[in-house]
């Protein structure tokens, strides 16, 4: 490795960690070192195997729970040229369906998200359907000698609730939930999403395959190229890469600078700035650069309290890290102790050359810095075209770099990924497609 | 040009890294003997084994110039290695900072009594051989705003002041002290390494200031300080030298 130091990063035992997440190492499966042919982020006909194979086979992320807590709330969810309604019922469960009209084919509800709807109604010929999809009202019925279509409701789909967030799929044959997230649900609970609230929800169509993006959030490789200031705050060499089943994973120290950069004589921007959003004064630190991580660690773990933060299922490293998890085939989630910051990956419908990237924030509140008067409101969702508005300054690194990614790949001179064992993740997440093409469905 | 430097003993504390490292190493090739010192024991070792190749005697010492007791000691035993000492550059500092009060305490412990106290321990030494040179080193941010008001800008400004004092007072001994202030100045491991990174407008900014189109280089900031110390500067006493490429706007007349 191209370093300027040898740094031991200190990670909790496995011990230490208890019942919560997870930390041991996980075997690293043997995928070999051959190139990822290149075809199925440029193709059309690969992007329709994709479609038939993964997107309706598999579970997807629609949306938050706490966007829907009442009978008739609902989430309107897009995935390639499918539309889903996902709607709470006055059981609280939630149900799913598809998001179209079965007289003619209007759409019965724009995308996003609505509260309170006693039914669905097309706007066209005024067809109803209830919250659980059945049709309940076909205006001069009796112009309708053959009936109802047949079953008498919209083809009904698997939805269910993890973690504050709620799924559906495509597969009415899909396994349950719990059992596709397998283990990951387990490793994630002790962060408690469901305490923590919106802060950002935003859609970016990017010019680069919908694979293009997933790949470039699970290595940290391309920080020394892209990221320059990430190697101030972060480790980007010493990380634990696991991978689960379909699921992986890596734990990337924050708090602590690269060994590709020297040991800096003061503590750099980003730290400092980690050290004064737990409650710590920089200006106090007087030891070594090296034993910041695990200072903020400790003092976190004694202020959490007063902030309002319980911390009590999470080991030390989740306190500063980055626990990185990527779940089959599309959500990235950078999860903290105070803060997720979750990446959902869309195809476009139909060219394989763009997609959506939608950004979603959340955090923990903050009792200390929280003004109590001011009611928490949810972030409207905006939606705009790569380039049009700023997202930060380390996405749109990525975002500038992604296009031309793509655009390299349709060159004659490419055939494919060659990846290194830093990049273990990527050929990971590839195994696990080729899996589902082979086998056409759910693992 | 023969500067004299060939046998002379100097004590650079804060001298395992940038411009204070770039300064022993241009010493050590003039053939002075030196102590070093630095916080860090591994840096210390380091430096000392890179500088012994340039066949003159090294030796160092880890020292938190913070500890005045431990310090003092490690001066005064630099000066029983060194069997003497004819030159003192004390370049130790504590960085930026702004808004925290412990800002102000560490600069003044670091950047001011860090030179301090190397002055008082050595100054008897040299009064009683009757010479001995000493550079101080301040900043350009001591006369012109950079960053904000902090207490790095204004109590490296202390040194400029104090330097000149002691320069007229001790002059009597064949004693010269001078400052020198360095402009920004860029190596591996510095602060601008990592601003050029982590606060790239500000950086780029500053670049654009600089009429050579570049930042300083530490070999350039030590060149001049070898100078000033050496025995060839016999003449320069109390001034100040501001060694920027040219960044700082004031004409001085």
């Amino acid at each position: 490795m191209d370093v300027k130091r040898q740094v031991k990063i200190e990670r909790v035992a496995a011990e230490v960690a208890g019942n919560g997440t997870p930390v041991a190492k996980a075997p690293d499966p043997k995928l070999g070192y051959d190139r990822i042919p290149v075809d199925r982020y440029i193709s059309r006909d690969f992007m329709k195997l994709e479609w038939e194979h993964v997107w309706t086979k598999v579970w997807l992320l629609a949306g938050r729970s706490d966007d829907i807590p009442e009978p008739g709330d609902y989430i309107c969810s897009e995935i390639g040229t499918e539309s889903v309604l996902i709607v709470r019922q006055p059981d609280g469960s939630v149900k799913a369906f598809h998001n179209v009209c079965l007289h003619r084919g209007n759409r019965l509800r724009p995308v996003g998200i609505g509260h309170g709807a006693e039914n669905f109604q097309c706007m066209y010929h005024h067809w109803t359907y209830g919250l659980d999809g059945a049709i309940a009202h076909i205006p001069d019925k009796s112009s309708f000698p053959q009936g109802c279509p047949p079953g008498g409701r919209i083809r009904p789909l698997p939805a269910g609730e993890w973690g504050s967030f709620v799924w559906f799929s495509l597969n009415p044959e899909a396994e349950p939930l719990l059992d596709y997230l397998d283990p990951v649900h387990a490793h994630l609970s002790p962060y408690h999403f469901e305490r923590m609230r919106m802060v950002r929800d935003v859609t970016v169509e990017w010019d680069c395959n919908w694979k293009t993006s997933v790949d470039a959030f699970n290595e940290s490789y391309h920080v020394q190229g892209i990221h320059p200031q990430l190697m101030w705050y972060l480790d980007d060499v010493n990380l634990q890469i696991d991978c689960f089943g379909k699921h992986n994973r890596y734990l990337i120290p924050f708090g602590t600078i690269s060994p590709r950069k020297d040991l800096p004589s003061q503590i750099p921007p980003p730290i400092q700035y980690m050290m004064e959003k737990a409650g710590m004064d920089p200006a106090e630190w007087d030891g070594p650069m090296t034993a910041i991580r695990k200072a903020i660690q400790r003092h976190m773990r004694n202020h959490g309290q007063a902030k309002g933060r319980d911390y009590s299922e999470l080991n030390d490293d989740q306190l500063t890290d980055d626990y990185h998890y990527m779940i089959f085939p599309n959500v990235t989630l950078n999860t903290h102790a105070d803060d997720l910051m979750l990446f959902r990956q869309r195809p476009h419908p139909d060219d394989p050359d763009k997609m959506y990237y939608d950004i979603w924030m959340f955090e923990l509140p903050d009792s200390e810095k929280d003004d109590p008067d001011e009611e928490y409101r949810r972030p409207k969702h905006q939606f705009f075209r790569y380039g049009d508005k700023s997202i930060g300054l380390v996405l749109d690194q990525d975002a500038f770099n992604l296009p031309n990614v793509q655009k390299g790949m349709h060159s004659s001179g490419f055939q494919g990924l060659w990846l290194g064992d830093q990049e273990l993740r990527i050929r990971h997440f590839h195994s696990v497609l080729d899996q589902y093409l082979q086998q056409g469905g759910a693992l | 040009m023969d500067l004299g430097l060939a046998g002379k003993k100097a004590i650079i504390v804060g001298g395992a890294r940038g411009i204070g490292y770039a300064i022993a190493e241009t010493l050590a090739r003039e053939g002075c003997e030196l102590a070093i010192s630095a916080r860090s024991a591994d840096a210390v070792k380091d430096s000392v084994a890179q500088l012994k190749r340039y066949d003159t005697r090294v030796v160092g010492g880890a020292v938190d110039v913070k500890k005045p007791d431990v310090y003092r000691k490690w001066l005064a035993k630099a000066v029983e290695q060194l069997e003497g000492c004819d030159i003192l550059i004390p370049i130790t500092s504590a960085g930026g900072g702004v808004g925290s009060e412990k800002y102000w305490e560490k600069a003044f412990e670091v950047d001011v009594m860090g030179p301090v106290r190397a002055v008082d321990v050595v100054l008897p030494h040299m009064a009683k051989q009757q010479s001995g040179s000493i550079v101080l080193l301040a900043t350009t941010s001591a006369g012109e705003a950079m960053g904000g008001p902090q207490p790095y800008n204004a109590m490296k400004a202390s040194l400029i002041t104090w330097g000149k004092q002691l320069a007229l007072a001790h002059g009597k001994d064949g004693i010269r002290v001078n400052v020198v202030s360095p402009g920004p100045i860029e190596f591996g491991g510095g602060n601008w390494e990592m601003i050029k990174d982590t606060m790239t407008k500000f950086y780029d900014a500053t670049l654009r200031q600089q009429p050579l189109g570049r930042f300083g280089q530490p070999e350039e900031i030590a060149r001049c300080v070898a100078f000033i110390a050496s025995p060839a500067a016999s003449w320069v006493n109390g001034a100040h030298l501001t060694v920027d490429g040219g960044f700082t706007n004031r004409t001085h007349f």
